[in-house]
């Protein structure tokens, strides 16, 4: 069954058909939202609000562009808000740190056990940097190496979540490797000195 | 080959995409310089978060707490729907209903603590005080 004969049952009121999309979705609407937020509780939770932001909005949905367009720009800009309200709430989060409040919930990848105690640390240290440099990124680079490394979008498709051109793509993307390697570096030496 | 070529071309190593030429050039370059091997290193890390990113898998409940949150969303829909009067009349009316019935309550229960019987704070003299038979105040006011 393809996604618009799902969608006209769902308009038509049969709500139980959603469950299909949402199936065929969920993996990479939650991908994207791991790209953004690298926190694996938030993904999921910001991926519930997605997929309820889109039934909710489904009966405007006019099958101009096709269903996974229009969903992963919902998730895009979902992710976007998050992130922008996050940071607004950054010095508050900071101040209950620093008072004994409790830590935000951040996402620790396993560990193995048999790495000795000093490499564990470092990796994890450099694995901080690379969310840090990752979150770093001006939004529309983000978005680009989001959806082209996490969701392995082709540039086409990237370019119409986007609304922009596969040049464009292509240039934003190359522009987000450079300054994660620019942004990693000036990690690395601010962090030897 | 300098650090900025080198830098330039790491993605284009990691990924496989140079020439053979150039990845030799790259390969001898890592091999004599710290700078450009620690940079290579955080590169090719990055893409090993975004990697190990990439597997997690979502909630297994996902989808029932998706479903669920449609149901009640409809189910709120539905309940709207269904009583626009309550919506636009009844709702009002009865919180109009709600704050006379409370004024209401406040004023009754007032004054069933009025005390029923005069208080015995009055002096018995002043009872019996006669204050036609007072000094009138314009007395004094003539003086």
């Amino acid at each position: 069954m393809t996604d618009s004969e799902i969608i006209r049952q769902i308009v038509k009121g049969d709500r139980d058909m959603y469950r299909k999309l949402v199936e065929r979705y969920q993996p990479m609407i939650f991908r994207t939202c791991m790209g953004f937020l690298h926190n694996k509780d938030d993904a999921d939770d910001l991926a519930q609000d997605v997929f309820i932001q889109a039934y909710q909005t489904l009966a405007v949905f006019k099958g101009d562009a096709t269903f996974s367009t229009w969903i992963y720009r919902i998730a895009v800009n979902a992710s976007l808000n998050r992130i922008r309200k996050s940071s607004k709430n950054q010095f508050l989060q900071r101040f209950e740190t620093v008072f004994g409040g409790e830590k935000s919930k951040e996402f620790s990848f396993p560990i193995p056990d048999s790495e000795n105690p000093e490499n564990i640390l470092i990796l994890h240290e450099h694995r901080e940097w690379v969310q840090k440099a990752l979150n770093s990124l001006p939004e529309n680079q983000r978005t680009a190496i989001v959806l082209s490394k996490y969701d392995y979008l082709p540039q086409k498709e990237i370019a119409e979540i986007m609304n922009t051109t596969e040049g464009a793509v292509e240039a934003l993307i190359q522009r987000a490797k450079a300054n994660l390697r620019e942004k990693l570096s000036a990690l690395r030496k601010k962090n030897k000195k | 080959m300098n650090c900025q070529l080198c830098q330039k071309e790491l993605d284009a190593y990691r990924e496989g995409l140079l020439p053979e030429g150039m990845r030799v050039q790259v390969e001898n370059h890592l091999g004599n310089c710290i700078e450009c091997a620690e940079s290579f290193h955080l590169v090719s890390l990055s893409y090993q978060v975004i990697e190990e990113e990439r597997r997690l898998r979502t909630n297994p409940f996902l989808v029932t707490r998706i479903m669920a949150g449609i149901e009640e969303l409809a189910q709120n829909r539905e309940n709207h729907q269904r009583s626009p009067s309550y919506q636009k009349v009844l709702k009002p009316l009865l919180i109009s209903v709600s704050i006379a019935a409370a004024v209401f309550i406040g004023v009754m229960f007032g004054n069933i603590y009025l005390p029923t019987h005069p208080t015995n704070n009055l002096p018995v003299e002043m009872t019996y005080m006669n204050d036609a038979a007072l000094e009138s105040v314009d007395l004094f006011s003539q003086l």
